[in-house]
């Protein structure tokens, strides 16, 4: 048998018109999800700092903020100075930033590299000219980033 | 003494070979020149056309060599042709490639993707009016999809004596997608639409590429199971390389495992092509089909373009429906170097992976829609 | 995303090569937008692609994990693109947002090559930078 009496006698037409149709249903449904992605994602992000204040590392004593208009910091350099001096007294000095990323991210913390940038753009984190990094004492201090205690 | 040598003799190659074996071994070195010389997708067609030439040697029956005796090195590498474990390996390396980004900026052009696989369906139509089984017909549309691995995985299942030609026709054919479809692209598509910028698309977080892999494929295997498989180690290979943390699992996917699947798929396929299959009118069925195929699937991609303009805001250069045929990239490049000719300036190149990507994941469900309706 | 031709000019790598040499080039480079975290170069892959910073921060880790940042733009990554064995000494990766510009290496090899002038002063830059870097890629610092 040939010609469109085979495509009918094997169902043909109904295979493809529902198979093409499968296809496509299947492909639009696919396409709608991916377009909510991000919106649920903002959604998420606007509604709740949550992920931000799990985050911080549990302290409760007045930080004594450094005055802004004096040393224009980025936007969390405190908590990530914190956080990071924890993980390098942890790790040593000096220390291998990819090992301190590694680290980082193992801790649970978010933007590692972001957070490291910011630390390097504020010369609290300096190479040592071989290929590590220390941590700079002396900005800590002139930047006034923590209490006496050092916390 | 004389009569063990008259018996060795009578067993060479030289006195079982027949005009087929001769034709097919021929065949296989025209793959090889083909894939060497002319670069013609090389990483294919080499090892396929030794596998022509291991699988065409005459050897005695029931001596464990032929491809389809039990036991034999050639079985045992067939074996993950016949029961599916190749291709979704392969489509494992394929994730752990590619990059969705463009697909999840402007996720409506996946459409294309899905508009590519309707010349599946209708060389499935074509298969069937010229004389081909339904289970023929349906592994020779799928090379409308453009996919040596889904072909064959769906081959395998619906057609396995027909696997040799069909894989040989997919690949064939994926390397000449820069011959077949620019003709049809500029046939379909006016000056102007060609020039059509599209607009920048948006930029797409690192956790929209994770959520992506998980989120793409419950949806898809939910709808259509049988793509399990495929889809199933094309998401999982996308969310080795999204995650980071587990590079070395993808750097391993789309190197070592994908290059080694492809070795041993080459080969297997290869053999398994005898003359007494290949040297027949339904070999030359198949490739005219399967040169239908991708003119077909071209041009739905192009046309549905034209008509999604009807629609949209941000004008889509129709271009890019061709690059739905999920040569991948093959396909999206010819996009870019068809729309550079018009306008040097114009990167469609990003544009075109959206529907190549889509058109992976739509031809593997057109796949998985035509196993569950003839298979068993 | 294609490249303006002032934009490259304005790179100091691309200073000395003249308006004919940067329209050939052009073309060929494409600003690419990098992402926290995302891996650029891999080391001892092969090194096809050389790029050029044009905004945002990048680091590049070498053996035993010594490494150094990049800040500035007109910074290069992948050198080894025209460098024997042509296999990428470091890995890079972004440490924020950003941008590269990035230009198949062969074709930069073979523009270098056609004119031995312009060869000469590119080969002169990137041995300035090479040796900078040298004691990171082998350790001895």
């Amino acid at each position: 048998m040939y010609g469109l009496d085979a495509i009918s006698a094997n169902n043909g037409w109904q295979l493809a018109a529902l198979g093409i149709s499968i296809v496509f249903a299947g492909l639009i449904v696919l396409s709608f999800s991916i377009s909510q992605i991000h919106r649920v994602l903002e959604f998420f992000d606007k509604s709740s700092g949550f992920s931000q204040r799990i985050k911080k590392a549990g302290r409760e004593k007045n930080i004594s903020e450094p005055d802004v208009a004096d040393s224009p910091l980025p936007a969390g350099i405190k908590e990530s100075a914190f956080q990071f001096k924890l993980l390098i007294k942890h790790i040593g000095e000096p220390f291998s930033l990819p090992e301190l990323i590694d680290f980082s991210k193992k801790c649970g913390l978010l933007h590692s590299h972001l957070r490291i940038n910011d630390l390097l753009q504020t010369n609290l984190i300096i190479p040592d000219g071989k290929g590590y990094f220390l941590w700079n004492y002396e900005v800590e201090k002139t930047l006034r980033l923590f209490d006496e205690r050092g916390e | 003494m004389v009569n063990l040598l008259i018996e060795f003799l009578s067993n060479t190659g030289f006195a079982l070979a027949g005009y087929q074996n001769i034709i097919m071994l021929l065949v296989g070195i025209v793959l090889i020149y083909l894939g060497i010389s002319k670069c013609y997708e090389p990483l294919l067609l080499v090892p396929i056309g030794f596998g022509i030439l291991m699988g065409n040697i005459p050897v005695i029956r029931d001596f464990g060599l032929g491809i389809y005796e039990n036991g034999s090195f050639l079985n045992y590498m067939y074996f993950g042709v016949m029961h599916d474990v190749y291709p979704p390996l392969i489509f494992l390396g394929v994730g752990a490639l590619t990059d969705f980004s463009a697909m999840l900026a402007r996720p409506s052009l996946m459409l294309l993707g899905a508009a590519a696989q309707v010349g599946i369906f209708i060389t499935f139509l074509g298969a069937l009016a010229i004389g081909f089984l339904p289970n023929e017909a349906a592994s020779i549309g799928i090379i409308g999809g453009a996919d040596g691995p889904t072909a064959i995985f769906l081959t395998a299942v619906l057609a396995p004596r027909l696997i040799g030609p069909i894989a040989i026709a997919a690949y064939s054919y994926m390397a000449l997608v820069p011959v077949i479809q620019p003709p049809i692209m500029k046939l379909l598509t006016s000056r102007k639409e060609r020039l059509i910028r599209m607009e920048e698309p948006r930029e797409v977080s690192k956790r929209e590429k994770l959520i992506f892999p998980v989120v793409g494929f419950l949806l898809c295997c939910f709808i259509a199971p049988g793509a399990l498989p495929l889809l199933g180690m094309l998401f999982f290979g996308n969310l080795l390389k999204e995650s980071v943390v587990a590079e070395r699992l993808a750097k391993a996917a789309r190197t070592s495992i994908i290059d080694t699947v492809t070795i041993l798929l080459g080969i297997a396929v290869g053999a398994s092509t005898q003359g007494d299959i290949f040297l027949t009118s339904k070999s030359i069925g198949i490739f005219v089909l399967g040169a239908s195929a991708f003119a077909v699937a071209t041009a739905a991609g192009v046309i549905f373009a034209k008509i999604m303009n009807l629609f949209v805001r941000n004008k889509i250069n129709p271009l890019i429906g061709a690059a739905g045929v999920s040569a991948v990239p093959n396909s999206a490049r010819v996009v870019q170097i068809v729309g550079q000719k018009e306008d040097p300036t114009n990167f469609l190149l990003m544009h075109a992976m959206a529907p190549n990507i889509s058109g992976v994941i739509g031809s593997a469900i057109a796949a998985a829609i035509l196993w569950s309706f003839l298979g068993g | 995303m294609p490249v303006d031709i002032n934009i490259i000019k304005s790179l100091n790598f691309f200073k000395d090569f003249s308006h004919a040499d940067l329209e050939e080039i052009a073309p060929l480079i494409d600003q690419i937008r990098t992402t926290e975290g995302e891996r650029i170069t891999c080391r001892g892959c092969h090194a096809d692609t050389f790029f050029i910073i044009f905004s945002g921060n990048f680091m590049i880790s070498f053996k035993h994990d010594r490494s150094y940042t990049l800040h500035d733009r007109g910074d290069i990554i992948g050198l080894s693109t025209l460098i024997m064995p042509f296999a990428y000494t470091g890995t890079a990766v972004a440490l924020t947002e950003g941008a590269v510009l990035s230009m198949p290496g062969e074709e930069l090899l073979r523009i270098i090559q056609s004119n031995s002038e312009l060869g000469e002063k590119i080969m002169k830059k990137i041995n300035e930078i090479v040796e900078k870097r040298m004691p990171f890629v082998t350790g001895r610092c």
